[in-house]
C-alpha cells in the first residue's frame, strides 16, 4: 500500500514538474490582459464582457492593481508575459513613459475613455454641509500658514459652518482617488490662500508638500480601498464627511448625499462640464506592439469607446461621458492607433 | 525513603485539625478558586462558541439569498418582434453568424416594454438576452410563434423582491406580483458560472475551480516534499550545526508573513522563470512555499512521537532502515502529519495576500481550463465582490463566503476520515 502511496506522490510531483515546463514556455496568449486603476476596473470589466459576447473571443483578464502598480507592470516590457493595456485614473507620468521606453515599450496609444468624479459626501442624516476646497484644506492640512493646525470643529475653519467636530473618511495614500483628491481639491483650496499662492511661485515642491500633508486621525481617517465600507461608516456617523468615487455616491443615494463644493453639487452635469472641482479623466493605454499579436485588442478598444460614447452602456455604470472634442480625439487615436508623444507628458 | 526521618524531626507531630475554623476557611478558599477557574474556562468556551455561531448565522442570513434568483416571465411574440431571424436561416450554414448579428438585447427590451409598459426593460438582467439566444439556438422553431421565457431579473428588482430595495423597485415588484409573473428559484448559474459584472449572472465556479487547481498544485508539492524533509531530518540527519541551522530556518519560515512569499513568487516564478501571471500554477507554487514549513514541523513532531521501541524491534528482526521508515514509522506518524497538512492547507485556502502580488486580483470571467490559465481563488473573489458598486453583490459576497466555508469543512472532514483510517493504537 505504501508503494502505491509513494508512486502517487512521485507521479504528482512529476506532473507538477511537467506543468512547470509547460508554463514557462507560454510565449503566446489568446486572452487580452489589462492592469491598473481600480476606478477604471468596473468599466473595463463590463466592456470585457460585451467584447466577449460580441466577438466570441475569450473574456479579457482585468486586474485591479491601482494606476501606479498597473503602469509598473505595463512598462516592464513587450511580450506575452506583459499586459497589453494599462487602465489609469490619471494621465501617464513622464517618468513612467521614460521607463516604458527604456524597457522597449516605445509605441503607446493614449485614449481618454471618460471622466470620473470624486464626490465629497455625508450621511443623509448629516448636517447638510456646504464646503469649499479651501475649507477642506484648512480642516485637513497638517500645517496651516506654517503653524500646526489647531482647528477642532468645522466652525473653527469657517464661521459659517456648524460647530461639528472635523472627521473625514478618505482613501489611503496608495489609491488614485487620493492622488486626485490632493490634486483637484486640496491644491485648489490651498491656492486660494494668497500666502500659499506666493509660495507656489517661489518654491513649487514646498508648496505641494505643505498643501497635501494631511493630519491623522481623528481628523482624516484612511478608509482602505473599499468604498462600500466607507458608505456604511458614514451612515453610522452622520457628522462625518467622506471622500469617494462618484459612482458610489450615485449607487447609494438612499444612504448618502453629495456635499456642494463652492456651491456646486457633485452631479452628473456639473462633473461632465468641469464645474465641479473633483473631476478627473480616465485613460486606457494600449501597447501598440501587441496589436495583431494578441488577438482582439483593436476590437476591445472599439468596444470600450462604443460603451463610453454618449448614450453608451458605461453611463449606467457611473462613467461620465467626456466632452465632444475629447471623445473625437479618443476616437481618432483609436482608429489610427496614433502613438503618444512623451514630450506632452509632465 | 531513607532520608525521610531527617525532615520529619521538624514537623509538628500533632495531627491536623480539619475542623478548625482556620482550616475550614482554607478549604473553602480552595474550592472557591477551583469553581472560579472552572467558570472562567466555561466562559471562554461559551464566548468563542457564541462568536462562531454569530458569524455563521450572519453569513447564512445574508448569503442564503445569493443562492436564489428572482425571475420574471417574459412573453415574446416573434410575429411582431423586431428580429430578422427564421428557423431555416439558423439551421443553415450561416446560422452562427445570423445569431451573432441579431439584436437580442433590443428584442428583450422591446418585448419587456410591450408586455409590462415603458421602463420595464430595466427590470431584466443585462444578460437576459443570452438566455433567449441560447434557447432559440437550441430550438429555432419557437421563432414561428409565441414563447414565454423565464428570465433573470435585474439586481435592483432582485434585491427588492428579497425585501431591501428602493421605492421604485418595490413598486415594480408589487406590480409584477399582481400579474403573477415574478418567481424565485434556485440560482444554479451561481454554482456553475464564472465571474460577471452583473450580479444576476455572476457565479462562483470560476473561483472555486481556481481554488481547487491551486490547492492541487500546493498539495502535490508541499506534501511529499514536506514529509520527505521531515523524515530525513528525524531519521537520517546527523545532529550537527547544519541541521540546527536548517531546523531554525524552517521554524522561522513558518512564521514569515505570507505577503513576503508573494513578493518572492513575483520575483522568482514570474519575473525570472517567466511563468504565466494569475495562473493556479504560480499560485499553487507560492502557497506550497508557505505550507511546506508547517507540514515539516508537524511531520517532525509526529515522527518524534513514534516510540523508539518500534524502530528497535523492527531493526532487531532484520528490517533495513528504509523498511523501518516506510513499514513502521511513517504509517504510525501519518495521522499527525495529516493533521499538520490540513492546518497548512486550510491556511493556504483562505490566503489572499501573496496572491495579490502574482496577479490574482483580477476579473476573470471564464473558468480556468488548466493550470496555466488565468484564474482567481475563492477568498480573492470574495474580496473583489465586496468592493463592487452594485448592491446585488452584497448577498453574493456572503454566498461566496458560505461556499468557501463548505469547501473548508469538506477538506477537514476528508482529513479527519483519513486520519481515523490510518490511526493505530497500541
Amino acid at each position: 500500500m505504501f508503494k502505491k502511496f509513494a508512486l502517487v506522490a512521485v507521479s504528482a510531483l512529476a506532473l507538477a514538474g511537467c506543468n512547470d515546463q509547460a508554463g514557462s514556455s507560454g510565449a503566446s496568449r489568446d486572452v487580452i490582459s489589462a492592469v491598473g486603476s481600480s476606478t477604471v476596473y468596473p468599466f473595463a470589466t463590463v466592456v470585457g464582457e460585451r467584447f466577449a459576447s460580441a466577438t466570441g473571443m475569450k473574456t479579457p483578464k482585468i486586474e485591479s492593481t491601482g494606476t501606479g502598480g498597473g503602469m509598473e507592470r505595463f512598462c516592464a516590457g513587450v511580450g506575452a508575459a506583459h499586459p497589453d493595456i494599462a487602465n489609469a485614473s490619471r494621465r501617464m507620468k513622464k517618468s513612467e513613459f521614460d521607463k516604458c521606453v527604456a524597457n522597449g515599450v516605445k509605441d503607446i496609444v493614449e485614449i481618454q475613455v471618460g471622466i470620473d468624479g470624486i464626490a465629497v459626501g455625508e450621511s443623509i442624516d448629516g448636517p447638510k454641509f456646504a464646503l469649499t476646497p479651501q475649507d477642506l484644506y484648512k480642516a485637513l492640512a497638517a500645517e496651516v500658514e506654517g503653524k500646526p493646525n489647531t482647528a477642532k470643529t468645522w466652525q473653527d475653519v469657517n464661521p459659517a459652518l456648524p460647530a461639528v467636530a472635523i472627521s473625514v473618511y478618505g482613501p489611503p495614500s496608495t489609491s488614485g482617488t487620493y492622488d486626485a483628491f490632493k490634486e483637484l481639491i486640496l491644491l485648489k483650496g490651498c491656492e486660494a490662500d494668497p500666502k500659499m499662492k506666493a509660495m507656489k511661485d517661489a518654491d513649487k515642491d514646498a508648496f505641494e508638500k505643505n498643501c497635501t500633508t494631511l493630519r491623522g486621525a481623528p481628523y482624516y481617517v484612511e478608509q482602505g480601498e473599499n468604498d462600500n465600507l466607507m458608505i456604511g461608516k458614514l451612515a453610522k456617523n452622520p457628522n462625518s464627511v467622506g471622500i469617494f468615487g462618484y459612482s458610489y455616491l450615485e449607487e447609494n443615494l438612499s444612504k448618502v448625499r453629495g456635499i456642494t463644493l463652492g456651491g456646486v453639487a457633485p452631479e452628473y452635469d456639473a462633473i461632465a462640464s468641469g464645474k465641479y472641482p473633483g473631476a478627473r479623466p480616465l485613460f486606457i493605454y494600449v501597447k501598440k506592439a501587441h496589436i495583431g499579436v494578441i488577438p482582439g485588442i483593436k476590437e476591445y478598444v472599439t468596444e470600450f469607446l462604443k460603451g463610453a460614447a454618449d448614450g453608451g452602456y458605461l453611463k449606467e455604470k457611473g462613467l461620465i461621458v467626456s466632452p465632444a472634442d475629447v471623445t473625437a480625439k479618443a476616437n481618432a487615436a483609436a482608429n489610427g492607433m496614433t502613438t503618444l508623444d512623451g514630450a506632452e507628458l509632465k | 525513603m531513607n532520608n525521610e526521618p531527617a525532615s520529619d524531626r521538624f514537623v509538628d507531630p500533632t495531627p491536623t485539625d480539619w475542623n478548625s475554623a482556620e482550616m475550614q476557611a482554607r478549604i473553602r478558599k480552595r474550592y472557591a478558586s477551583e469553581r472560579r477557574f472552572k467558570f472562567l474556562g466555561l466562559t471562554a468556551v461559551v464566548a468563542s462558541a457564541a462568536f462562531l455561531a454569530f458569524l455563521l448565522l450572519v453569513m447564512l442570513g445574508n448569503g442564503i439569498g445569493g443562492f436564489s434568483q428572482t425571475r420574471i416571465a417574459l412573453p415574446i411574440d416573434f410575429e411582431t418582434a423586431p428580429i430578422g431571424l427564421d428557423p431555416d436561416l439558423i439551421r443553415s450554414g450561416s446560422g452562427e453568424a445570423a445569431l451573432a448579428g441579431a439584436d437580442f438585447r433590443g428584442l428583450v427590451d422591446y418585448a419587456a416594454t410591450e408586455a409590462y409598459g415603458p421602463g420595464a426593460d430595466a427590470w431584466f438582467s443585462g444578460g437576459a438576452w443570452e438566455i433567449v439566444r441560447a434557447r432559440i439556438a437550441a430550438d429555432p422553431d419557437i421563432l414561428l410563434g409565441k414563447a414565454t421565457f423565464d428570465l433573470p431579473a435585474a439586481s435592483d428588482i432582485d434585491v427588492a423582491n428579497k425585501g431591501d430595495g428602493g421605492a421604485v423597485s418595490e413598486r415594480a415588484v408589487a406590480d409584477l406580483e399582481r400579474r403573477g409573473v415574478i418567481s424565485k428559484s434556485f440560482n444554479s448559474a451561481f454554482l456553475t458560472g464564472g465571474d460577471a459584472t452583473d450580479p444576476a449572472l455572476a457565479g462562483i465556479w470560476g473561483a472555486l475551480k481556481g481554488s481547487l487547481l491551486t490547492m492541487a498544485v500546493t498539495l502535490a508539492l508541499a506534501f511529499p516534499i514536506g514529509v520527505l524533509a521531515s523524515l530525513y531530518l528525524e531519521e537520517y540527519a546527523p545532529q550537527n550545526r547544519w541541521t540546527d541551522i536548517i531546523e531554525v530556518s524552517i521554524n522561522n519560515l513558518a512564521a514569515v508573513p505570507s505577503i513576503i512569499f508573494g513578493l518572492l513568487a513575483l520575483a522568482v516564478f514570474i519575473n525570472f522563470f517567466g511563468m504565466p501571471t494569475s495562473s493556479p500554477l504560480v499560485g499553487g507554487l507560492t502557497l506550497a512555499l508557505m505550507t511546506m514549513p508547517v507540514i515539516v514541523i508537524a511531520g517532525r513532531n509526529a515522527i518524534k512521537s513514534v516510540p523508539p521501541s518500534i524502530r528497535d524491534a523492527a531493526l532487531g528482526v532484520g528490517a533495513s532502515r528504509v523498511q523501518v521508515v516506510f513499514h513502521h514509522v511513517l504509517p504510525l506518524a501519518l495521522p499527525g502529519i495529516l493533521t499538520g497538512t490540513i492546518i497548512g492547507m486550510a491556511r493556504a485556502l483562505g490566503e489572499t495576500a501573496p496572491l495579490l502580488l502574482i496577479g490574482m486580483r483580477a476579473f476573470i470571467a471564464d473558468p480556468p481550463a488548466g493550470l496555466s490559465d488565468a484564474a482567481t481563488v475563492l477568498p480573492m473573489q470574495i474580496f473583489l465582490w465586496s468592493d463592487e458598486v452594485d448592491k446585488g453583490f452584497v448577498e453574493k459576497t456572503s454566498a461566496a463566503i458560505i461556499v468557501l466555508l463548505v469547501v473548508l469543512l469538506t477538506m477537514n472532514a476528508l482529513a479527519v476520515y483519513f486520519r481515523n483510517r490510518f490511526e493505530k493504537r497500541w
